[in-house]
């Protein structure tokens, strides 16, 4: 690796770190979704900083351009994040669809709480849409 | 004043009619919030029989997520001073008098109870321990404030506290992120001694890769935190 490709990917690394701390500064990013980017933002720095560590995974792999090794697990990590998220939308996409639910049966009791009385607060008696069983708990 | 105790509550069903039993002995001036974080035992069942309020939520959003609702709700209906008293029984209703003095008397927004400030009791040994001390040193030098129990939960909140917090209470074991929040919206945490018991049941949620995860959150917020804008609420003193 020359020494302007490492000034370079070290650089570029540091910003990428910076940038994700930024954004859980500014509450963009949530803390609990930033360490992912933050552990990938710090592996690229830590082989751009140490170009041993690079070589010599470089010569592992018969990559002659150890630079290349960056790109690769660089594409990795990216690879490995989008994979993660979407198990977090996944998580997300099943909890959304529970609160709706929730909600339409929270608004039907409160429907149904409201029927029991008429506008001056004085108890139906003969509303036909007012159910004779208990309305259940939560 | 509106005062309020506000108890999260994880899987504490058999913990809990002892707790509030106590704070209704100590305390009966108080009024009681539970928040049932989503328990998975009969939390539900014995929150109808203690005739205390309650939220019940049906996603578990951890003890920050779940204070962070109490204090919603307990905003919404009045209250201007919240005690935080957590449902396994470690914190004794006894004590509470020593978190609400300086709120009343103005000398502090919010007050932390401290088991390293006198006598203690039951108190964290061993690896944990070292670790609350290093936090300890570290938020006491970042706030500018004496931080002997860096992950108490026993709290109490004035009103600006309860006015900020009610939007912003940190999620996770949201301890020691809070008192950098605190401070660095320039609030003025006060520390009072307590003693703690062990828990009454039941076991903490707080296993050892959750703890290596919230330490990792700690470090990230002694990063993050100090460097936010302070936060604007609506509402006034």
């Amino acid at each position: 690796m020359t020494n302007f490709v490492q000034v370079v990917a070290v650089t570029v690394s540091a910003l990428l770190l910076i940038l994700v701390l930024d954004l859980v500064r500014r509450r963009k990013l949530t803390e609990e979704y930033s360490f992912i980017w933050i552990v990938c933002a710090g592996a690229l720095l830590v082989l751009s900083l140490w170009r041993e560590i690079l070589h010599a995974v470089a010569r592992w792999l018969g990559v002659f351009y150890p630079p290349a090794v960056l790109l690769l697990v660089l594409i990795l990590f990216v690879f490995v994040a989008s994979l993660y998220f979407s198990v977090v939308i996944s998580r997300q996409r099943a909890q959304i669809e529970r609160l709706v639910e929730e909600l339409a049966i929270l608004a039907a009791q409160q429907r149904e709480l409201g029927q029991d009385r008429d506008a001056a607060g004085h108890p139906r008696a003969d509303d036909p849409t007012r159910r004779t069983t208990s309305h259940g708990a939560d | 004043m509106k005062r309020l105790a506000l108890i999260p509550a994880h899987n504490e069903a058999s913990s809990l009619p002892v707790v509030v039993g106590e704070l209704r002995q100590h305390h009966p001036d108080l009024d009681i919030l539970v928040v049932d974080d989503a328990s998975a035992d009969t939390t539900r069942e014995v929150l109808a029989e203690l005739g205390v309020r309650w939220l019940s939520l049906h996603q578990r959003l951890g003890i920050g997520g779940a204070v962070r609702a109490g204090l919603r709700y307990a905003r919404q209906l009045g209250y201007d001073t919240v005690v935080r008293l957590d449902a396994d029984g470690q914190h004794q209703a006894a004590h509470v008098d020593r978190l609400l003095e300086p709120i009343r008397t103005g000398r502090a927004d919010a007050v932390q109870g401290s088991r390293y400030r006198g006598d203690a009791g039951y108190h964290t040994t061993g690896i944990p321990r070292i670790g609350q001390r290093v936090l300890a040193t570290s938020l006491s030098a970042l706030t500018a404030q004496p931080v002997t129990d860096p992950t108490s939960g026993f709290w109490a909140f004035g009103p600006r506290a309860l006015r900020l917090l009610a939007e912003h209470h940190p999620t996770g074991y949201p301890e020691p992120e809070l008192r950098l929040f605190l401070s660095r919206n320039g609030l003025g945490v006060a520390e009072a001694p307590v003693e703690m018991r062990p828990r009454l049941a039941g076991r903490t949620s707080l296993t050892p890769p959750r703890a290596a995860l919230a330490f990792m959150r700690v470090l990230l917020a002694i990063v993050v935190v100090p460097l936010r804008a302070a936060v604007e609420v609506p509402g006034r003193d």
